[in-house]
């Protein structure tokens, strides 16, 4: 890393003496509020923090397990009609139309005179029919989206979906080991890195499918229905939520080179201290373009929108964490050197 | 780094910015002169270089229309799986010009060539499904004698069907005939048509032997779309007379149970027996009408059975509406993030802005010059790149604050935080660059634009945050007057 050649080893050292003044004035990056009397501990009170990930991750997990996910239209398959009435029916009367049709339609409200109507997969000439019947049931209908999945499609997203995670997930896995690979300790440290980079990442994969489990399958909110733009977002969350872990790990690569005389916890604890503040505002900077998007967007990018958010506040927060802790841990596991 | 802060670099991202603005500005002038819609094709909209227009191409779920994904059976054995894929894309092509769309989309698709995809703007599922589906067959009829009859084409004589259809032709094709002097098209039959055809022909012949003869049962008529229906009401003079004019494929794929469309297509006169599964039909045919007539015979019946397996119709107004949206999200998301920068890092956030301006921009350039198709889901993934394109700025910009406090000047302070958020900044954004790509590979069609999108914003956004602001920075710091704590961001400068 011809990047860290002239690094002026003295001057780094003098940064990163535990108990030097220099590390204090990196707190005012999180808050210019008056400097904490000493350094947070993260590596020590690391359980604590794994403890807490467990907390939102089981639940998760034993609700995509029972429950499973409520699946949107793009993943269940059928025909999903979305109008609206001007005749200002109430969902009652639409229902009851729905019902009279006799092919099994539910209706969703989605306030206004706006109305999703699903059905099972609908043959064009049954749709035909069943918008004329409508039509005839509650006055003028304006048709604005009608989608028809059949099983197949279903089928072959859901397959293709867990392909593209396992994949982007090795690719990952590979990178970072070949990118780590120069630190002490050769290809094992560099898949100790990626293999720790790994597991922060399928902790914020897990954080928010278990989280759109729980919203879909057990509390039956519209929004925690999982479609082609979740998975989008699933796959965001595989690609972002490094981001920020690869902040710290290259930092305590730069700093393993720099300094021999801290222990290996050391240099960890330092380094996510000395990168807290920007990996929360790399991510805080993506929270506020998608807050705007939750709240401009409209309701076809809401779901979007709230799984981004959920993925990259976990990302971060599994990368200062989890991430970097994980790899103390492994480290203990199997030491290098 | 010395690279990135040379003339050559400067020229380049001062040649992109004039390029962006051109083709980001490209044709509104126009637009408005001539109060055409500020979005989607215009006819002749300038900068035109040979038909190829600069606007942003919307997808289906913003302008409105119909999208299907069909899956294709019942393959014709012992042909190529690919041809026979080209060949159901053409006659689709042909039954949805009817339809007057601008710029219908018909791409093949599947690992085994056994996916279609229709994309039509402006037209309802019904209208697609049913101009798709339409089962434009082509069927010979002869004529029986029946004295109800007292108009039509053959007064006295109602047609009677052949059991020959177009499933017995196996090809059509224009072509100059044996004198050289005027167009036929050769009509080559499969085995079971070409035994079909010897057998009418044969009794044709025989009706009214002789050569040069010329009888109603000599004449073999081809139809599209003739049924039993129709023969019915042959003795209804006004139904014949529509029925028999020129076959109106606009009017097949509308058709509902009580209108009449024309069928007909053309009506040859049987000269002699014909064996060995070859027919040419003549007429006064031009080039053009030969080929249109082949290409009408081939594209009679498509070659496989489709069957929808997804259909997604948005209305104009829906996406008209989406539209509107994602603008405002985008347009408030971008005012946060210049806020913040410039609230959290003042003049270096500043000009970090400068650069997101620049990066945006450009960015929308590349979705017209490409064009990138733009969906609702790929708008998305820009605005998402917009929050994303400022880290490596966030990045370079805490490094600063902390090589300031270190003590470096503040030049040896912005080249060392360049230089060693560097490896970082490029190993995060190639992540992020893998994970786009698989999806675009791999990942359901539904979210490929989205993946095609935040892939362009990242790696632009490496550029414009790489090169632009450390440009920006390197110019501005150039100049004493901004070296003061307060503009910075940091506690103190060291000045010497």
């Amino acid at each position: 890393m011809s990047e860290l050649s002239d690094v002026r080893a003295e001057q780094q050292a003098a940064d990163i003496e535990p108990d030097g003044a220099p590390q204090a004035k990196v707190a005012p990056d999180l808050a210019p509020t008056p400097r904490p009397p000493r350094r947070l501990n993260i590596i020590g009170r690391r359980n604590w923090f794994f403890a807490l990930s467990l907390i939102v991750i089981v639940p998760g997990i034993v609700s995509m397990a029972t429950r499973h996910f409520a699946l949107g239209i793009d993943f269940a398959g059928g025909t999903e009609l979305t109008a609206t009435f001007p005749n200002h029916p109430s969902l009652a009367q639409v229902q009851a139309a729905v019902d009279a049709e006799g092919v099994n339609g539910s209706v969703i409200s989605t306030g206004g005179d706006g109305y999703i109507i699903r059905y099972p997969p609908l043959s064009a000439t049954q749709l035909t029919n069943i918008q004329a019947d409508l039509k005839n049931r509650l006055g003028p209908t304006n048709v604005q989206q009608i989608l028809t999945v059949g099983g197949t499609i279903a089928g072959e997203t859901i397959a293709l979906s867990l392909l593209a995670v396992v994949l982007a997930s090795v690719a990952i896995l590979l990178l970072l080991a070949v990118r780590f690979r120069n630190v002490p300790g050769g290809w094992r440290a560099g898949f100790q890195f990626g293999g720790s980079a790994l597991a922060a990442l399928l902790h914020d994969v897990f954080i928010l499918t278990g989280i759109f489990s729980i919203l879909g399958a057990v509390l039956h909110l519209r929004i925690g229905e999982i479609d082609a733009f979740f998975v989008s977002a699933v796959l965001t969350v595989v690609g972002f939520s490094v981001h920020d872990t690869i902040v710290v790990f290259d930092r305590i690569r730069e700093n393993l080179r720099v300094s021999q005389r801290l222990s290996f916890e050391q240099v960890v604890n330092l380094s996510i201290m000395q990168t807290a503040a920007r990996s929360i505002i790399t991510s805080f900077t993506v929270v506020l373009v998608l807050t705007a998007i939750l709240i401009a967007g409209g309701s076809t990018l809401q779901g979007l929108a709230l799984a981004l958010l959920i993925g990259i506040v976990s990302g971060t927060y599994s990368s200062i964490f989890n991430a970097a802790p994980l790899l103390v841990v492994w480290r203990r596991v199997q030491p290098l050197r | 780094m010395q690279l990135v802060l040379s003339w050559p670099v400067r020229l380049f991202v001062v040649g992109v910015l004039i390029l962006s603005l051109f083709v980001d500005g490209a044709g509104y002038v126009y637009r408005i002169a001539n109060h055409y819609p500020l979005t989607g094709q215009v006819p002749g909209l300038p900068p035109n270089f040979g038909g190829w227009q600069l606007y942003f191409h919307k997808g289906l779920d913003l302008a409105g229309g119909t999208h299907i994904d069909y899956q294709l059976t019942n393959f014709p054995a012992g042909q190529n799986r690919a041809d026979v894929q080209q060949r159901t894309i053409q006659v689709i092509n042909k039954r949805v010009n009817a339809l007057n769309v601008s710029e219908p989309e018909i791409r093949g698709a599947g690992t085994n060539n056994d996916r279609i995809t229709v994309d039509l703007a402006g037209v309802t599922a019904d209208q697609a499904q049913k101009t798709i589906g339409a089962v434009s067959k082509l069927t010979y009829t002869k004529w029986v004698k029946d004295d109800k009859v007292q108009a039509g084409p053959q007064p006295g004589y109602k047609p009677a069907l052949t059991g020959l259809t177009g499933d017995d032709i196996s090809s059509a094709t224009a072509t100059i005939d044996q004198n050289g002097t005027s167009w036929v098209v050769n009509v080559q039959f499969t085995s079971a048509g070409a035994s079909k055809f010897d057998n009418l022909t044969r009794d044709a012949v025989a009706a009214c032997p002789g050569a040069g003869q010329d009888c109603p049962q000599r004449h073999l008529t081809i139809w599209l779309d003739f049924t039993q229906k129709d023969i019915d009401n042959w003795e209804d003079p006004s139904y014949v007379a529509k029925l028999s004019t020129r076959y109106d494929p606009g009017c097949l794929a509308a058709q509902g149970p009580d209108t009449v469309c024309g069928k007909f297509l053309t009506d040859p006169t049987t000269v002699e027996e014909i064996a060995g599964g070859q027919a040419q039909i003549s007429g006064q045919f031009t080039q053009q009408s030969a080929q249109d007539l082949a290409t009408g015979i081939n594209s009679g019946s498509l070659p496989v059975d489709l069957v929808a397996l997804d259909v997604t119709q948005v209305s104009a107004t829906l996406g008209a509406e989406s539209v509107k949206l994602s603008i405002a999200a985008g347009l408030l998301g971008l005012a946060i993030v210049v806020l913040f920068m410039i609230v959290y890092y003042r003049v270096p956030g500043f000009l970090a802005s400068l650069a997101l301006l620049f990066y945006a921009g450009a960015v929308l350039a590349v979705f017209k010059l490409v064009p990138v198709t733009l969906t609702l889901a790929g708008i998305t993934g820009f605005i998402l790149s917009v929050g994303m394109a400022v880290d490596a700025n966030v990045l370079i910009f805490e490094r600063f604050k902390e090589e300031v406090r270190a003590g470096r000047t503040i030049t040896a302070a912005v080249d060392a935080a360049v230089r060693r958020a560097w490896p970082a900044i490029r190993d995060s954004n190639t992540s992020t660059i893998i994970t786009c790509v698989i999806l675009g590979f791999v990942g359901p069609s539904a979210v490929k634009g989205f993946a095609i999108t935040l892939a362009i914003g990242v790696f632009a956004s490496l550029v414009s945050s790489i090169i632009v602001t450390h440009n920006l920075l390197a110019i501005v710091m150039a100049g004493g007057s901004f070296r003061r704590a307060g503009l910075l961001g940091v506690d103190r400068v060291r000045t010497v």
